[in-house]
């Protein structure tokens, strides 16, 4: 690693891409790098040929990439998460095809699809894609997206910060996927602890792609989380006391607090590193003073309240799918918040239970594990409320509650063998064996994966105007579950037998089975990755016919469900003004809940604005630029991101208008076609018969 | 300015006020900065320098509050306002307590001690 720096173009050089090692040597390792970068470039070719054919290029710079919408701004990030999704599952397939090939000898221990450096980066690639650019721009997205409208709100705080933050987050997903073709990942796991990716032992940009992705996403995460806090405490309907908010709007709080609490860890640690790879800082170096046990303690004090991050969105989510689809008010609602509320200050006393191995004494790890082990009771009075809503209501078995089920079947036993390695004395046996990996797959897939295509596929028709299809849906959520169960439960047994995690190779043939059933698993796992694109494409198609104008497809309770679907850029021709709990519920057993409102208002929205979008570019170009020293251009590019923002806080902005009388105009036209659609029981829900309106006489809930 | 939650355009709150309080903050930050390197030059003992260090900093911070974050304990928002310093206290001091309380741990069993219980962080510097 001694190539010379360029003045101009740094380190960059012809030698950096997959194919030129694809020229010097040809193995399935480097065709599998080279068709990986080939899938990303023809991948963006063929995007920019679809978007030039079909002329989309001003409609989506226009309609999104300049909305400061929080609606569309969620849309976006969910599809950014979808996309992330398929290369993270891809990953996955191809470690696990790597690792059922590679049973070595004592005497020639490499085999296998993949060279063990290549294995090493996509373990990195696929844990730092699905935390950071799959579940929380998941997360991120749905929370931006029905946030204001259970608040009965119009916007969020600050609209375009969140712009800012979306083009943050994507910021670090490029990074993420240009190092596919310009140069490699790092090797040190989503974790990168040091002094192993210190500078004298992984020397190369790698990890420098890592640290910069997560410092430019993580300061969005942080600015998301501010806004989503503001917003929730500022910007709720009259009337919606706090003990009136749905249960996700509670749970969306618990993420905002531990989002602004949490993060700033994680930017401290990628900080520190950073000095100590550029600026030969010795923070986590072996010599000179540094104490790289630092980097962990500071890693997991973000590290954990991330992991409730990740879930408790998904708890918000099932709260309101129990609900809605057993037809039964949620149970047990101030237990549910009392036990959000707890989990989320709980999450920061945990963190050590990550490395209880690193050498404190017995006494630091048993007040830790004691910690570990108390967090696990909010979580079960959750499940046991849950359960509680569903218990003797007429429950619809539509693809939300297929995941739901999942989600008790799966998700409990995660948390138990969560439990059990909050242990210090069990943990110490199965710590770095795959028994953690299948333990985190066993919470985060059921819990994370599971809650978050549920959320979406239950608020799909309120951003879309039609339902997605049932049939495929379900299809989806059988294949994940059964996808997860082959391929993560036999895991749990080559940990116990002695696999670790991370390795590219083992010695021991009798992990050879079990190899092979979790390859099976991985297969059903990109089977449902089809499926799901399939059933958004089968949807698509027959949109007429799934069409659900009336905006209340499923007989919900929450505020968002009054509006037309697609609901319209102001979302509410008036705030409600709020005088119960599940309010939209409360209006349908009063008289015509869809009556129109006595006046219509001029409506201020926020103006469509570029600056998201500069601030990403300037971002991305000097994050680039410090991965691959180009001095100049990490200069110039950092001074662009405080001129923007002086440029723009020196101009005069005025919003939008949209006048009273097309507000006016569209919601008469919304009530009118309401007035004439036949409304839907609940049996016929998943039928054409299924227009959005439902069949009030019906709400029990 | 309008008050804080409402809308409300409160008529005491004009626009010379707010950049006074913004100024008075600003001054008073440079203060207790320079304040703190001015200690750092003078020839007090360490313990002393690093006490009013400290002080500063802490100052420093309710200057902060009050004055760029509008921070208030009276008013329609005192109680929001104490809960949220409060809950903020309460996190940081998990943080930092538990940092020490676990890489003091380590330190000790690592023979790293220094001559106060602290773990010592310059070994083979110099
Ligand atoms: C969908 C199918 C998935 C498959 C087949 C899969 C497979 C794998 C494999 C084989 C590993 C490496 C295990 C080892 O170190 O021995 C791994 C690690 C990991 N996976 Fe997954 N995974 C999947 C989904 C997910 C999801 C949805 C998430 C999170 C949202 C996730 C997060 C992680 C993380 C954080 C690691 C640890 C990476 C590291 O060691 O640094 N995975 N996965
Ligand atoms: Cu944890």
């Amino acid at each position: 690693m001694s190539r010379e720096t360029s003045p101009i173009v740094g380190r960059l050089d012809w030698t950096v891409t997959p194919y030129t090692d694809l020229l010097r040597e040809v193995n399935s390792s480097t065709i599998v790098g080279a068709g990986a970068a080939s899938v990303l470039v023809l991948g963006a070719i063929a995007g920019v040929v679809l978007l030039t054919w079909k002329r989309w290029w001003a409609p989506l710079y226009r309609d999104w990439l300049t909305s400061a919408d929080a609606k569309k701004i969620g849309i976006m990030y969910i599809a950014l998460g979808l996309v992330m999704l398929a290369r993270g599952i891809i990953e996955g397939f191809v470690m696990r095809a790597h690792q059922a090939s590679a049973l070595g000898t004592l005497a020639q221990p490499e085999s296998g699809l993949v060279a063990p450096d290549h294995f090493a980066q996509l373990f990195s690639t696929h844990g730092t894609i699905m935390i950071f650019f799959v579940a929380m721009p998941l997360l991120i997205g749905l929370i931006n997206f029905v946030l204001p409208q259970q608040l009965g709100a119009r916007d969020m705080a600050f609209p375009v910060l969140n712009q800012i933050s979306l083009g943050l987050t994507a910021v670090g997903a490029a990074l993420v996927m240009i190092s596919l073709l310009i140069g490699k990942f790092g090797t040190g796991g989503w974790t990168m602890y040091p002094p192993y990716t210190g500078i004298d032992f992984s020397p190369g940009e790698g990890v420098d792609y890592w640290l910069w992705a997560i410092l430019i996403s993580g300061v969005g995460s942080t600015l998301t989380g501010m806004n989503f806090a503001v917003t929730i405490f500022k910007e709720r309907a009259p009337g919606m006391h706090f003990m009136r908010m749905p249960l996700f709007c509670w749970t969306s709080l618990c993420v905002a607090i531990m989002l602004i609490y949490a993060m700033p860890a994680l930017t401290v640690s990628s900080g520190m590193l950073v000095l100590d790879r550029y600026l030969d800082f010795h923070f986590f170096t072996n010599d000179a003073g540094g104490n790289m046990m630092n980097y962990a303690n500071i890693f997991w004090m973000f590290g954990h309240p991330e992991v409730y991050i990740l879930i408790l969105p998904a708890f918000g989510v099932f709260s309101e799918i129990s609900s809605t689809f057993s037809g039964k008010r949620l149970y047990g609602y101030t237990s549910l918040v009392i036990a959000s509320m707890s989990i989320a200050v709980i999450s920061f006393t945990v963190w050590l239970h990550h490395f209880f191995t690193m050498g404190q004494s017995a006494g630091v790890n048993i007040a830790f594990g004691i910690a570990t082990m108390i967090i696990g009771v909010p979580t079960g009075v959750k499940i046991y409320d849950w359960m509680a809503t569903m218990w003797r209501g007429r429950v619809r078995i539509t693809t939300p509650i297929v995941y739901l089920t999942g989600f008790f079947l799966l998700f409990v036993i995660g948390g138990l063998s969560g439990i059990i390695l909050a242990n210090p004395s069990i943990d110490y046996q199965v710590h770095n064996s795959t028994f953690l990996v299948a333990h985190f797959h066993n919470v985060i897939i059921p819990g994370v994966l599971y809650g978050m295509l549920a959320g979406i596929h239950y608020w799909f028709p309120k951003a879309f105007g039609y339902r997605l299809d049932e049939t495929w849906g379900r299809r989806t959520a059988f294949l994940f579950v059964g996808g997860f169960v082959f391929t993560f439960l036999p895991l749990y047994v080559l940990g116990l037998m002695g696999m670790p995690r991370r390795s590219p190779t083992f010695q021991n043939p009798d992990f050879l089975p079990f190899m092979y059933i979790a390859a099976f698993g991985a297969v059903l796992m990109l089977c449902a990755l089809a499926a799901l694109i399939w059933t958004f494409w089968t949807s698509y198609r027959n949109r007429l016919s799934l069409a659900v104008p009336g905006g209340d497809p499923w007989n919900g309770a929450t505020l968002e469900w009054s509006t037309p679907a697609p609901v319209p850029e102001w979302t509410f021709p008036r705030i409600p003004h709020v005088v119960a709990r599940d309010d939209w519920g409360e209006a349908k057993r009063g008289e015509d809940p869809w009556k129109a409102p006595e006046r219509y208002d001029d409506i201020e929205m926020p103006a469509n604005t570029a600056h998201g979008l500069l601030i990403a570019g300037a971002a991305f170009a000097f994050a680039f630029a410090m991965v691959w020293h180009v001095w100049w251009l990490a200069i110039l590019s950092f001074l662009a991101l405080p001129g923007l923002l002086i440029l723009r806080g020196m101009m005069v902005i005025e919003p939008r208008v949209i006048s009273a009388a097309e507000v006016e105009e569209a919601d008469r036209r919304f009530r009118h076609q309401v007035a004439n659609l036949t409304p839907v029981t609940r049996a016929d829900e998943e039928t054409e018969l299924n227009r959005g309106v439902p069949d009030v006489s019906e709400f029990a809930g | 300015m309008s008050r804080p939650n409402t809308g409300e355009i409160d008529p005491k709150d004009t626009a010379r006020a707010e950049i006074r309080s913004y100024a008075i903050g600003f001054v008073a930050s440079l203060l207790l900065t320079g304040g703190a390197f001015a200690v750092h030059l003078s020839g007090l003992s360490v313990s002393w320098k690093i006490a009013l260090i400290c002080a500063a900093a802490l100052v420093q911070i309710v200057v902060h509050l009050r004055k760029f974050l509008h921070l208030s304990f009276s008013g329609e928002q005192s109680r929001e306002d104490l809960l949220l310093v409060l809950f903020s206290v309460c996190l940081l001091a998990i943080m930092a307590g538990g940092t020490w309380y676990v890489m003091a741990d380590l330190g000790e069993r690592m023979h790293q001690s220094g001559m106060d219980g602290a773990p010592m962080h310059s070994m083979s510097a110099d």
